[in-house]
């Protein structure tokens, strides 16, 4: 049956590519910004920053509201500890929320999403139509926010459009549990 | 009318209309396209592959090899559809296939004359024939008269989606077996896919009549569905093929979501294209039944029998009137029984069994019984009679429109040998059993050789709970299930022969009896050379009916036994699959993704085209307004940039930060120049090499502090320097502490070049000293634009004076608009990639053309830059003998000796008066265009002995595009080779 | 076919860059070159290779497969991989 999938576009974020220099530790690293730095691919927040592991060793750095120089910040709260690099316009990042975007997602992506093995704090860098994005889960109904390189917006928009249509249909379809 | 007064599965308040070769007929809901035909009286549904014989309905289900029909019109009209499959609705239209001109009368069926041409290995024969005899005659002719249905060539309209399905198990197949497994794995907590072909669950319990604990097969059917659908960790697939098995445990399947509809509705895909990740799987595929091999077997009203029983009890659609069952099997007796039941006349039942009869007793009506004895030759078409031979050998006629055979049951077990594993013969069930099956899949039920339905129950529940045990999931009480079971003994009839009419084994390719002597005759021994020289089991049913058959004849026919002679691997997709499945969203405009830089959507608003540049979209010039041609464009874009100024949109370059205290070192091992000591704030241009000494990328490095660097990279190596870059660093050298990280889609970046760039940019960024002392050639520095982080870098491609600005790649348009509007204060252009590439080859940069993966880096002259002094990758391959010859061809210039001449790239170079033959060639064009700056056109090419060569002629041969040109070798930089202007 | 990326878990393999053989090192002396970037063993069997996860981690692992059945036995990041 038809299920609910909205999608809206987020703004006003930053984001930043965090890399540990060889031998620091994520305990250190979270140290610096207050946070506990996930070890694995899952995420953990505090006080508008969230630490999203991506990589060994790297982190994306999200934040809800930043100034331009947020990457300079985050440099020299790091230093020594990891590279930053300012991502807060390499990509468009989508919320999709409902129990349809789950579904949507599952039909991009080759990722178990099934609420008994996907952890709510998981992070996900993978592919969907052939464009490399990342995701993660912001509450249970589901929500999802979602990082898509900027120039590949429009492809992006392309696939999920025809997806999201599918899914909202009003007609029983097998397969949309 | 053949539709049975009461029972079936089929809705009778649901009345509807199709038409079968135009003509109107009803039929009701739960009906297939065949069980409607059967019911209307149609026996007659298509004409075969070679001899265009007038064919029938073999089966009811997926297996079906005769009635393949177009079904739907125009451009949604899908040839070789199985009516065995196609589920009637509304409005359905179908037409018959490979006759001409009806059904009812073909003249190809002429072909059964001319039957010789068509024997064992005629592809072959024919080839043997002189060539212009193939080419002229016989293709045509085989082409015209043999063939299934054609495609309609318009482009498909409807959509195909994508699903991936991750469960414990993966149950493949509603049956009996299937749904005792099901049942037991969710409830016992597993995650669960069944998956089953048809559109309800329930296999052959469907067609038959057996009870299960009690009740009617299909009502405990329905029970066990329901329990499942109530369970939410099982998910029900219905209409869903599983096709393939793949390795990881990966299963591709296809969902028909919209194929039982008049037409998808809006939005609504046509198909699915499923990937399921199973930690177990059951293969519940259930067993064909096997046609018996006599004359005339493929005669319209010559049925399988369980498709006989399945059209009687789960369609109420009687194939005939008055019928004959030929039987090697005690399912044959089954189906006397149902169709007794029905009030369809038995004339009689022949069991080639010697005791076989003993089995009548189970009938409800006496009738006429034959043990020991065939069917030699079926007669009519449709079917009218049946010759037997009873067991003292006399030939009797029996008259009948409707043979029901049965040969006993062979296991679906195609998905098995997916992954390469030969399957084995069973003496005790007379058939091909999985012999090492792909991992973590079990068979279960009539596919494990259990054909009972009491034991194919119980072996769905062990196989369940055996996949349970290795998952770690208890199961406290396993299910037991009550059957009225019936025995399902069969003694094999391979053969019935002294037919004096065609015997069928594979009714789609039209291969006979003789057909696979014939082949064994010829030496074609091999089962897998039998195949391919008979066709046998290649058509697009690839055999379900006909395969063992064929393998028991060819065993007989070279001596060996069928265990000996062994049996075909079956490889995906175990049903036709649509390519438009496969292809799902990528097709048309979505066949690949594209790339768009941030000002894409302002530069096409500013009169831009745009050019594909790998997945990119780059502008590649701005017409105006009365501009002839595209060269008269990019001329003026040219012109206006080296006499005033040009912006361009030089996003697309791969952007890499490199950070750490390791990181100069890392660098001078990726470059062949030396990186570390590059002061900060100064760029330094840079060449990377494959390990193998040849030249990979060039570009820019730019020290932005002490450990911390900024690489740009060439549009099409974006990625792969990357990946050459993480593969340093973790692989090669892991002890360094260096990080690394894309920045591409980070930063929007613009060059602004030609004599008045520096007042141009000046006025973007006022309070910046621009002067030459302050920022010389090669100088870079991170800046605030606005309010935001701005990066400006002083480097030029088109050998101008030139600075590329950068900011957050959100604001590339509103950069790319205050760029434009300060720039037509100063006359400046825009210009795109074709004017970029006229100035690259007007300064000798090496682009595309040159960085080929065959060059070196003294092949373009930069064999210099390599230093002594430090290890790099490529450095000592790059002093291979071979890549240091004198004779390599290495960069040059050529300009044409009378400048109205055009030279091209691609073109190759040939001495003054050589033959143009391989031998004589010197090198090649590798890139050219026309320079408005000089006037005349120009190229670039890698040419032997080059570097001592210029002023010399040599002619410039161009098989493809025109006549050959005179041409002078030159310097490559054919534009201020001084590069005053750069420093200007 | 799946990966096991040590890091994202088991992933499609179409998220992956197969390179090949693991073993080989970058030799420090030049007459070893050659081998080094043209020679490979072709085993049967258990094989240690190496994958570059492009759309995931962007981490370049070892994995090792068995070249007749594609059977996977595990993978580990290359940096951290026995040297």
């Amino acid at each position: 049956m038809a299920e609910a999938l909205t999608i809206r576009t987020r703004s006003g974020f930053g984001l930043a590519t965090i890399t540990a220099r060889k031998g620091v530790a994520a305990g250190a690293i979270g140290q610096a910004l207050g946070l506990v730095a996930p070890a694995g691919p899952v995420w953990t927040a505090a006080e508008g920053v969230m630490l999203l592991g991506t990589g060994p060793g790297v982190w994306l750095a999200h934040a809800e509201t930043v100034s331009p120089f947020w990457g300079d910040g985050l440099r020299q709260r790091l230093a020594g500890l990891a590279a930053v690099s300012d991502q807060s316009g390499a990509c468009v990042v989508l919320r999709l929320s409902g129990a349809g975007a789950r579904i949507a997602l599952r039909r991009g992506a080759s990722i178990d999403l099934d609420p008994a093995a996907f952890r709510p704090d998981a992070v996900v860098v993978t592919a969907i139509a052939h464009i490399g994005v990342t995701f993660w889960q912001v509450d249970a109904v589901p929500t999802y926010d979602i990082a898509v390189p900027r120039s590949f917006i429009g492809s992006f928009h392309h696939w999920l459009d025809v997806t999201a249509a599918a899914i909202r249909l009003p007609v029983p379809a097998s397969g949309e549990a | 009318m053949s539709r049975l007064a009461e029972g079936g599965l089929i809705d009778r308040t649901k009345p509807l209309r199709f038409s079968f070769d135009g003509r109107h007929y009803t039929g009701f809901a739960g009906d297939t396209l065949a069980s409607a035909l059967i019911a209307n009286g149609i026996r007659l549904v298509g004409r075969s592959f070679k001899y265009h014989r007038p064919r029938g309905i073999l089966s009811a289900g997926s297996e079906e090899p005769n009635a393949l029909v177009t079904l739907r019109k125009g451009d949604r009209a899908e040839p070789d559809s199985r009516a065995t499959t196609i589920e009637l609705f509304d409005g359905l239209a179908a037409t018959s296939q490979n006759r001409w001109p009806s059904l009812d009368f073909d003249m190809m069926a002429v072909n059964q004359i001319a039957a010789p041409l068509f024997v064992a290995g005629f592809y072959y024969k024919t080839f043997m024939w002189p060539a212009k005899f193939w080419e002229k005659l016989y293709e045509p002719l085989i082409r015209r008269a043999a063939g299934l249905g054609a495609l309609s060539t318009l482009p498909d309209p409807d959509s195909y989606d994508r699903e991936h399905g991750f469960c414990d198990l993966l149950v493949i197949g509603g049956g009996p077996a299937g749904l005792a497994a099901a049942l037991t794995a969710g409830r016992a907590g597993a995650r669960v896919i069944l998956v089953d072909e048809d559109r309800i669950f329930g296999g052959r319990l469907l067609g038959e009549r057996y009870e299960v604990d009690g009740v009617a097969g299909v009502d405990w059917t329905n029970a066990a569905v329901a329990e499942l659908a109530s369970l939410a960790n099982v998910r029900l697939l219905l209409r869903t093929t599983v096709f393939g098995i793949y390795d990881g445990r990966e299963y591709g399947a296809i969902e028909r979501v919209a194929d039982h509809l008049p037409q998808p509705a809006p939005g609504q895909p046509r198909q699915r294209f499923w990937k399921i990740i199973a930690r177990r799987a059951i293969l519940a595929s259930g067993a064909i039944e096997r046609p018996l091999v006599f004359g005339g077997n493929d005669r319209p009203g010559v049925m399988l029998a369980s498709a006989v029983s399945t059209y009687v009890n789960r369609y109420a659609a009687a194939p005939g009137r008055r019928a004959v069952v030929f039987t090697a099997s005690d399912s044959g007796w089954t189906t006397a029984a149902d169709l007794m039941t029905a009030d369809i006349q038995v004339a009689a039942v022949i069991d080639s069994r010697p005791d076989g009869g003993v089995s009548a007793s189970r009938l409800p009506h006496d009738v006429e019984t034959f043990s020991g004895a065939v069917v030699v030759d079926a007669h009519g078409a449709p079917l009218r009679g049946v010759d037997i031979r009873a067991a003292d050998g006399r030939i009797r006629r029996i008259e009948a429109d409707l043979l029901a055979m049965a040969g006993g049951w062979t296991p679906a077990i195609g998905l098995g040998a997916n992954l390469g594993s030969r399957p084995v013969w069973s003496e005790s069930i007379q058939g091909f059993l999985i012999d090492v099956a792909p991992p973590g899949l079990q068979p279960a039920g009539a596919a494990a050789g259990t054909f009972s339905l009491g034991a194919a129950l119980a072996d769905g529940v062990a196989k369940a709970v055996s996949a349970l045990a290795d998952l770690g999931f208890a199961v406290s009480a396993p299910g037991r299930y009550e059957a009225s079971d019936e025995p399902s003994g069969v003694t094999p009839l391979w053969h019935v022969g002294g037919s004096r009419t065609k015997a069928f084994v594979d009714f789609q390719h039209d291969v006979t009896d003789t057909d696979i002597a014939l082949a064994a005759r010829e030496g074609f021994v091999s089962i897998e050379h039998l195949k391919r020289y008979t066709t046998l089991g290649m058509a697009t049913d690839q055999g379900k009916t006909s395969q063992l058959n064929g393998h028991a004849l060819l065993a007989a026919a070279t001596g060996k036994s069928i265990a000996e002679a062994g049996t075909v691997l079956s490889r995906p997709p175990y049903g036709p699959v649509a390519i438009g499945a496969f292809a799902g969203h990528h097709r048309g405009a979505g066949f690949r993704p594209e790339r768009r830089t941030p000002a894409h959507d302002w530069a096409a608003s500013q009169g831009a085209s745009f050019i594909e540049a790998g997945l990119w979209k780059r502008a590649r010039w701005f017409a105006r307004p009365g501009e002839r041609d595209w060269q008269e464009t990019v001329n003026r874009e040219v012109t206006t940039t080296r006499g005033t100024a040009g912006i361009c949109d030089v996003s697309t370059l791969g952007k890499i930060e490199i950070e750490g205290p390791d990181a100069a070192l890392l660098l001078d091992r990726l470059y062949i120049n030396t990186i570390s000591t590059l002061p900060v704030g100064r760029v330094r241009y840079g060449v990377m090499l494959r390990e193998d000494g040849l030249v990979m990328d060039d570009g820019t490095v730019t020290r932005l502090a002490e450990d911390r660097f900024f690489l740009t990279t060439t549009t099409a190596n974006a990625a792969t320097v990357m990946q050459h870059i993480d593969h340093a660093r973790q692989v090669i050298w892991p002890e360094l502490d260096v990080q690394a990280v894309s920045v591409s889609e980070q930063w929007a970046s613009f060059s602004v070049a030609g004599p008045e760039a520096r007042r141009l940019a000046q006025r973007l960024l006022p309070d910046f000293d621009l002067a030459n002392s302050a920022f010389p050639f090669m100088a870079a520095v991170e800046t605030v634009w606005q309010t935001l982080p701005a990066r400006l870098f002083r480097v030029s491609y088109s050998g101008e004076l030139a600075y590329e600005i950068a900011v957050r790649a959100d604001h590339g348009e509103v950069l790319a608009r205050a760029l434009h509007t300060v720039g037509q204060e100063f006359g400046a252009t825009l210009y795109g990639i074709e004017a970029l590439g006229v100035m690259r080859i007007e300064k000798g940069h090496p682009g595309g053309g040159e960085l080929n993966g065959q060059t070196t880096a003294a092949d373009l002259g930069m064999g210099r830059m390599m230093s002594r002094k430090k290890d790099f990758i490529g450095q000592v391959m790059a002093a291979r003998p071979g890549l240091t010859a004198p004779d390599r061809p290495c960069l040059v210039g050529l300009r044409p000796v009378d400048p109205r001449q055009r030279l091209c790239a691609g073109a190759h170079l040939l001495p003054g008066g050589a033959a143009a033959v391989a031998a004589n060639d010197q090198g090649h064009v590798t890139s050219a265009a026309f320079s408005p700056t000089l006037g005349h056109s120009i190229a670039l090419a890698l040419l032997a002995h080059g570097a001592e060569r210029h002023g010399e002629r040599i002619v410039v041969h161009d098989p493809v595009r025109g006549p050959d040109i005179e041409a002078e070798i030159c310097s490559p930089v054919f534009v201020d080779p001084e590069g005053i202007r750069v420093h200007g | 076919m799946r990966i096991p990326c040590p890091f994202c878990g088991d992933r499609d393999a179409r998220e992956f860059v197969y390179r090949g053989d693991a073993a080989p090192r970058r030799p420090t002396a030049d007459d070893e070159f050659h081998d080094y970037v043209y020679l490979r063993a072709n085993p049967a069997g258990a094989m240690r290779e190496l994958w570059y996860h492009a759309q995931g981690c962007r981490s370049w692992i070892v994995v090792t497969r068995d070249t007749r059945t594609h059977e996977i036995f595990g993978a580990e990041l290359a940096k951290d991989a026995a040297r």
